[in-house]
């Protein structure tokens, strides 16, 4: 077993691909803003020859996520949805894909506006409808694509139970797993393919990065999507690299926090009369509450409401100060959004009723501050 | 660590230009082998291999007399780490001197430069026309060190000869003086201070020392003119983009290690993110940027001195200045070309001081409001032309009584040219004009 094998998760985050400097011991690797690589004579380079191809530091956060995900290979890549793009390379002219349908609005854009017309098909269903993927599994379905949890309802999936139909049907099976982060969801030892992060949210954690990882375990696929990364190009620069590989290592101490404030938050506007409904896996009465416990680690920083009208809403925006209202979610600071008009805003009315989203819905992303100051802000802006 | 030939090093086979760029190509200092751009050093801490390698780090830390600056053990970002080492090796290059030492300000290196120079008792004297924080430093806190500070008008060299006095021990100025661009015959200054350390002891040697921060190495290299030490805020011309901060001592290599002992206590480090912007950017693209830098600045220099509104400009490149032969022959740049730098003084016409300053602030807050091409700010040397009024802003701590006695006019205007076409720019200054 080698060395990396035996360490913890908080251990992992903190070393992992963080070798110091060789030649001047720096204890942080310094960050390797260069385009291009000399040659040592014709010919003949250190494995690194060009910027786009390779850099250290992206190498660096390619081993540390995937080591934080059980995998075996990570890529980087310079935001979310170029790294889901990314997953083109594994598609061919002719295929299916099944995606669970409430899957976060950029991937819904990119699948049904753009990969779709390289003549690639699409199912978009409710994998919580017994038999219904079993069943629209086709000869040229190749690929399975879930979140879990979704966004921003919070429904939960079975990945174990996904995955054994996957396996049984010879499909690869994709988990977005933004929301919860390797810390609380590990999808690849779970039967998951490959692991897609928006690092943009938890996994940087300070809203001043945009980027995308993947991880997975077989060589072949990594090799077909280093190729593409190469190819497209759309890789982060040395700098977003290194930051977000210095955020890694307070992962687990953001994430602990920011699911205990979320806990506490839930719980205090379950009980508020302003708030019919709260949408939050860590609550005993929430339907995904027992798979919660047996898939995650944890149940997420993300807390969904539903206010009792419009009225209470409009003055909850227009009175909440601590939380910003804005898009993106996983930041230390907390943020209020309004899906009807924002993140989900590019849906109809009636593909937003469908997964639960109303106008009075509110999603907020809970920040590291302190709980009192969060929960005396809550208060006020629904009095 | 494999040990890399430097042989495609030849001094006289290249321009400055050129080493500008590169260095001396490969550096001991680090070896970040085939990254074509210097890594960004990130760590304030560095990994010792033994308890041994640890102390003989702190052994060799500031002892570079006995044990080289080669092959340096990194400890601890204040005391050194490789970004800073790599831009002081070519910052002594470019300015002709043996080492440079990095600080996290201009003022950081001067008062590091007279930290490590003078002690209780000493004095120094200094050209009566300064950089206004440099004024502020020596009149607020050299009394405290008992260290009288004379100024005296070093235009003329020979007032060196009355002023000097058994307990000086420093002459400090800058060339062009900012703001108003008063020129000092260097070679003289350092003549006048020849002839007197023949009769003084190695211990009590005069030293010299110059701001170079308006020339630039590009333009000027006081130590080619037998000055001891070149002190550079980095933050203006050197590094040339208005990102970073950063200051530099340039001199003797015997002084390397109380340098660096005196940065390591009193800790005005240059951050190393700051080191390699003015390493990548900076540095590499001086002469690109003062280049053409003086060329606009002739051609303002040239317009305003032709401007009825105008009382006189002072530009070391015009012929009509009255420093002009002493620019002529100190201020070149690499290839030996005149090179007058990319500072303009002026001074708006009235009929009284009064009137002469009302006009300058109307002059200036027009070209606040209006100027696309300007910026009413401090600083100097940036990609971006900047406009200031040194009675109000950066020699403030002046009284406006004694704004005289350092050459100082109430309504002078000082013009720090950027990369702007160089027509949008006097197009600016001449609307700016119309409106007093």
């Amino acid at each position: 077993m080698k060395k990396k094998d035996l360490m913890k998760f908080s251990t992992k985050a903190v070393h992992i691909g963080q070798n110091h400097d060789g030649i001047t011991g720096a204890v942080i690797p310094p960050i390797y803003m260069t385009s291009t690589y000399a040659n040592q004579k014709f010919g003949k380079h250190q494995n690194y020859s060009y910027g786009r191809s390779q850099n250290l530091n992206r190498s660096q956060l390619e081993e540390n996520i995937a080591s934080l995900e059980e995998g075996k290979f990570g890529l980087a890549f310079s935001s979310g949805v170029a790294a889901i793009h990314s997953l083109s390379a594994l598609m061919n002219q002719g295929d299916h894909i099944i995606v669970s349908d409430n899957v976060y609005g950029g991937t819904f854009r990119l699948f049904d506006k753009v990969i779709a017309k390289s003549n690639i098909e699409f199912s978009w269903i409710d994998f919580n409808k017994k038999n219904l993927l079993e069943n629209s599994i086709k000869k040229n379905t190749r690929i399975v694509f879930i979140e879990t949890p979704t966004n921003p309802m919070l429904n939960l999936i079975d990945i174990k139970e996904v995955s054994s139909v996957c396996k049984r049907n010879n499909l690869l099976l994709i988990v977005d797993n933004t929301f919860m982060t390797p810390y609380f969801q590990r999808p690849l030892t779970l039967g998951a393919d490959i692991v897609i992060h928006s690092s943009t949210k938890y996994l940087n954690g300070h809203s001043d990065v945009i980027g995308g990882l993947l991880v997975l375990n077989d060589e072949e696929n990594f090799r077909k999507l280093k190729f593409l990364q190469n190819s497209v190009g759309a890789v982060p620069s040395p700098f977003d690299c290194w930051l977000v590989q210095r955020a890694l290592k307070t992962l687990p101490l953001r994430m602990e926090r920011h699911n205990s404030n979320a806990m506490k938050i839930a719980k205090y506007l379950e009980q508020h009369p302003k708030i019919k409904k709260v949408f939050y896996p860590g609550l005993k009465n929430n339907p995904y509450y027992k798979l919660a416990k047996n898939q995650m680690y944890g149940f997420g920083g993300v807390v969904t409401v539903e206010s009792d009208n419009d009225g209470t809403m409009k003055k909850f925006f227009r009175k909440i100060k601590l939380f910003t209202l804005a898009e993106s979610l996983g930041g230390v600071e907390s943020l209020v959004n309004h899906p009807a008009t924002m993140s989900h805003s590019a849906m109809t009315e009636e593909q937003r009723l469908k997964l639960g989203i109303k106008k009075t819905t509110v999603r907020i992303s809970v920040g590291i501050e302190d709980i009192d100051d969060l929960i005396k802000d809550l208060e006020n802006a629904l009095k | 660590m494999q040990k890399k030939e430097n042989d495609k090093f030849d001094e006289n086979k290249y321009s400055m230009d050129t080493h500008i760029i590169y260095g001396k190509n490969i550096s001991s200092k680090w070896d970040y082998s085939h990254h074509v751009t210097a890594p960004i050093s990130s760590s304030t801490t560095f990994r010792l291999d033994s308890v041994e390698r640890g102390s003989q780090g702190f052994e060799r830390f500031a002892n570079t007399q006995i044990f080289g600056d080669d092959a340096p053990i990194f400890i601890y970002d204040r005391l050194g780490e490789p970004n800073k080492d790599l831009l002081e090796e070519n910052l002594a290059y470019v300015e002709r001197g043996e080492m440079a030492v990095t600080f996290a300000t201009g003022m950081g290196a001067i008062s590091a430069v007279l930290g490590i120079t003078t002690k209780s008792g000493d004095e120094i004297i200094a050209h009566h026309t300064l950089y206004g924080c440099t004024i502020s430093l020596l009149n607020n806190w050299y009394p405290r060190y008992n260290i009288n500070v004379k100024y005296i008008d070093l235009q003329n060299p020979e007032n060196l000869l009355s002023a000097l006095t058994e307990k000086t021990k420093v002459i400090y100025f800058e060339t062009p003086a900012n703001p108003n661009l008063d020129i000092i015959d260097i070679q003289k200054v350092t003549d006048v201070v020849a002839e007197i350390n023949k009769s003084r002891d190695e211990k009590n040697q005069i030293l010299t020392i110059v701001d170079n921060t308006f020339s630039t190495p590009y333009c000027q290299r006081p130590i080619e003119f037998g000055v001891d030490f070149v002190v550079h805020s980095l933050t203006k011309g050197i590094g040339g983009f208005g990102t970073d901060m950063g200051g530099v001592v340039i001199g003797k290599k015997k002084y390397k290690d109380t340098l660096l002992l005196y940065r390591k206590d009193f800790g005005a480090v240059l951050s190393p993110k700051s080191a390699w912007a003015i390493l990548t950017y900076g540095l590499p693209s001086l002469a690109l940027r003062t280049k053409t830098q003086i060329r606009s600045a002739l051609e303002i220099a040239q317009f305003l001195s032709l401007h009825e509104k105008i009382e006189f400009v002072n530009y070391p490149g015009l012929k009509s200045y009255k420093y002009y032969d002493i620019a002529q022959k100190q201020m070149r740049n690499f290839d030996g070309d005149f090179a007058p730098g990319t500072l303009i003084y002026f001074v708006i016409k009235g009929n009284s001081p009064a009137e002469s300053k009302e006009k300058g602030s109307k002059f200036m807050d027009y070209i606040a409001d209006h100027a696309y091409t300007m910026n009413l700010a401090v600083s100097l040397g940036h990609t971006r032309t900047l406009i200031e009024h040194p009675a109000s802003m950066t020699h403030s701590v002046i009284p406006p009584e004694k704004l005289g006695e350092s050459g100082i006019d109430a309504g002078g205007v000082r013009l720090a040219i950027g990369l702007e076409k160089v027509e949008d720019i006097i197009y600016d200054l001449n609307e700016a004009l119309k409106i007093i």
